[in-house]
């Protein structure tokens, strides 16, 4: 997959405007309603996730052996060598902010996820324009993560959110980021056009005492939990891209 | 599904002005579409207030944490005096709360009151806590002590919930907060917190409260054990007591932090179950004027979505919220008052600084920055409970 040259955009390069925000242009309901439409029209009325692993930069893996998805953030793609290096150790999905240096491997066959960074104070129009430059690419990412630059809110997360499922090809995966948002507003994305939570999915999880208190992994349970109760159909994403649905 | 089919009739019943019944209200908690719920608490929301979102400057005084009562959502109580983790302020330790807020130039309006029960006080620490607020800041709302706690005080120093509500009144009581109703259900009760006020008790307490001229909150804690007929037979205890009396204010439903108690491995709940409630609650209880997103407990993402799904309050700045961490929140334990602003505003809502009885403080260009807000703009004066 290649994601064009000026749609490398959706990184910052300014600090957040603190003061008087845009107000919401179209109404939140309505906008969430076109949205998840969207993506049962797209990808049926389904919310997937993953047991996923990651590669540092130090070529060590975080995460469980038998993950379905291997990934490398393009920030340790130096450090590593280069997607080929990284590809020869077994990642298949590269993630960044900045589309530009994602091109060397969309080129050579890697899924490529776009963080998709978004700031309070910008208005709709703003973030509607990146998106749609995203979505114009040759070949638009297979998937973007909606991800605030400081402290999300709330609101301006789930409407971001349903911009990029209704600015984005309509098979592109949008992917609400547990570790990143929490798993309340996570679930909430879910409501607005998302179809996967993207989280580290552990086997079993210890009490939330000490060290462990904001562990934002998940046990399979609780992902299922939390997109049954968002009132789509759980599914897990195995290798080579098999989705299994959770009865 | 029968839950899905009856919004367009619950719609209707909402536009007529018809209360909602116990199964209205269990089929809005089994919808499926959340945006749709939303919609119709909404709607239900703009029309009482249009886009007005209230806040406070508050600080919150949490004297003691030794609490005879040992109910299994709690982190914050300590069974006796000397356990690890007890304390009991002095006077001077409290007092000094707010003359540290008075010190810096914080103008604000309202002193929140909650404690453990202790079995080892005298009555006059608390009326003498009340007058030493109030010795130090007169015009300061002091609202404090929960029904649990009056019915305590009631029980204890055998003196009946009225004269209790009283001698408390004239030492400065202002009005009382919401909390310690948990879930009315008896099966529920029992199982979490048997040996607190039961639910007749809690109700009794605020209705003496409403006929001696106070007004009240009233409170919900959901996300344990209850069902979804529990959390609509509450609002419907609330609905009908509020019928009766006109007292509340606000309702809060605060949704269970899972941490460090001893119902650690319940899930607590999902974002989706939190706006749910809120919805529902609007949309249940059409006689209490606001519904607040209680950022504390909710943190502050959630409280803000919450503005569109029946919320109009945001609560206040809070300063050194003690129950809800202790219980594993992650909120920070105050927000500046700028920062509520821009939530708000950032939410779409027009943000107003209130008082504790809903008298406008500040709004508009009085809100526009983190400064001192001007203290001289128009007051709406609510009507008094009788």
């Amino acid at each position: 997959m290649s994601a064009g040259a000026d749609a490398t955009s959706t990184s910052t390069s300014s600090p957040a405007a603190p003061e008087a925000p845009a107000p919401p242009v179209e109404d939140l309901f309505a906008l969430g309603r076109r949205a998840a439409a969207a993506r049962d029209a797209a990808l049926g009325r389904r919310g997937t996730f993953a047991r996923s692993r990651r590669l540092l930069g130090s070529g060590a893996w975080r995460g469980p052996r038998d993950a379905s998805v291997s990934y490398v953030e393009a920030s340790d793609l130096p450090a590593l060598g280069g997607w080929a290096a990284a590809r020869a150790a077994g990642a298949t999905v590269v993630v960044g902010a900045d589309v530009a240096p994602l091109r060397e491997a969309s080129g050579d066959g890697a899924r490529v996820v776009v963080r998709a960074v978004f700031r309070s104070g910008e208005s709709e129009g703003a973030r509607s324009g990146r998106l749609r430059a995203l979505a114009a690419c040759d070949a638009p990412p297979w998937g973007v993560i909606p991800t605030p630059e400081g402290e999300p809110y709330g609101l301006d997360t789930v409407r971001f959110t349903a911009l990029c499922r209704l600015a984005l090809p309509a098979g592109c995966h949008v992917l609400a980021d547990v570790e990143r948002l929490g798993p309340r507003l996570a679930q909430m994305c879910l409501g607005f056009g998302a179809d996967e939570l993207l989280a580290p999915i552990v086997g079993e999880r210890a009490l939330r005492l000490g060290d462990n208190a904001n562990n934002p992994a998940l046990t399979r349970k609780e992902a299922v939990t939390l997109i049954r109760g968002a009132g789509l159909v759980p599914a897990e994403r195995l290798t080579g891209d098999l989705l299994e649905e959770i009865a | 599904m029968p839950s899905t089919n009856a919004l367009p009739r619950i719609r209707d019943k909402v536009r007529d002005g018809e209360p909602l019944s116990l199964e209205d209200g269990v089929a809005l908690f089994e919808h499926r579409n959340l945006l749709e719920l939303g919609l119709l608490a909404n709607e239900v929301r703009e029309r009482l207030h249009g886009e007005r979102t209230y806040f406070n400057r508050n600080l919150h005084i949490n004297a003691t944490n030794v609490c005879e009562a040992s109910c299994r959502f709690c982190s914050f109580a300590r069974l006796e005096e000397g356990k690890t983790g007890a304390y009991t302020m002095s006077h001077a330790e409290a007092w000094g709360k707010l003359q540290a807020r008075l010190d810096a130039g914080d103008p604000i309006t309202e002193i929140h009151i909650v404690n453990g029960l202790h079995p080892g006080l005298p009555f006059e620490y608390y009326t003498e806590l009340l007058a030493g607020l109030k010795r130090l800041q007169a015009s300061i709302h002091l609202k404090a002590f929960t029904a649990v706690e009056i019915f305590y005080f009631h029980k204890k120093y055998g003196l009946s919930i009225a004269e209790v509500i009283t001698r408390l009144r004239a030492a400065g009581l202002d009005s009382i907060p919401g909390g310690g109703a948990e879930i009315f259900a008896a099966r529920v009760r029992k199982k979490i917190c048997d040996d607190k006020c039961t639910a007749d008790e809690w109700l009794e307490v605020h209705r003496a409260a409403h006929g001696l001229g106070l007004r009240s909150n009233c409170t919900m804690l959901y996300g344990t054990i209850e069902t979804v007929e529990e959390r609509v037979d509450h609002m419907l205890r609330l609905r009908a007591l509020q019928a009766e009396t006109g007292g509340f204010q606000t309702f809060i439903p605060l949704a269970f932090h899972p941490d460090n108690n001893a119902l650690m491995k319940l899930p607590g709940p999902t974002g989706v179950e939190d706006l749910r409630t809120y919805a529902v609650a609007r949309l249940v209880l059409d006689n209490i004027p606001h519904l607040k997103a209680y950022w504390i407990m909710l943190g502050v993402k959630t409280a803000q979505a919450a503005l569109w799904f029946g919320a109009d309050d945001l609560d206040g700045t809070v300063q050194e919220e003690k129950i809800y961490h202790m219980a594993g929140a992650e909120t920070p334990q105050a927000m500046s008052p700028g920062e509520i602003v821009r939530i708000i505003r950032n939410a779409g809502r027009t943000p107003v600084e209130r008082d504790t009885l809903y008298n406008v403080v500040a709004e508009g260009e009085a809100l526009a920055s983190d400064k001192p807000f001007r203290r001289d703009v128009r007051r709406h004066a609510l009507e008094v409970v009788p």
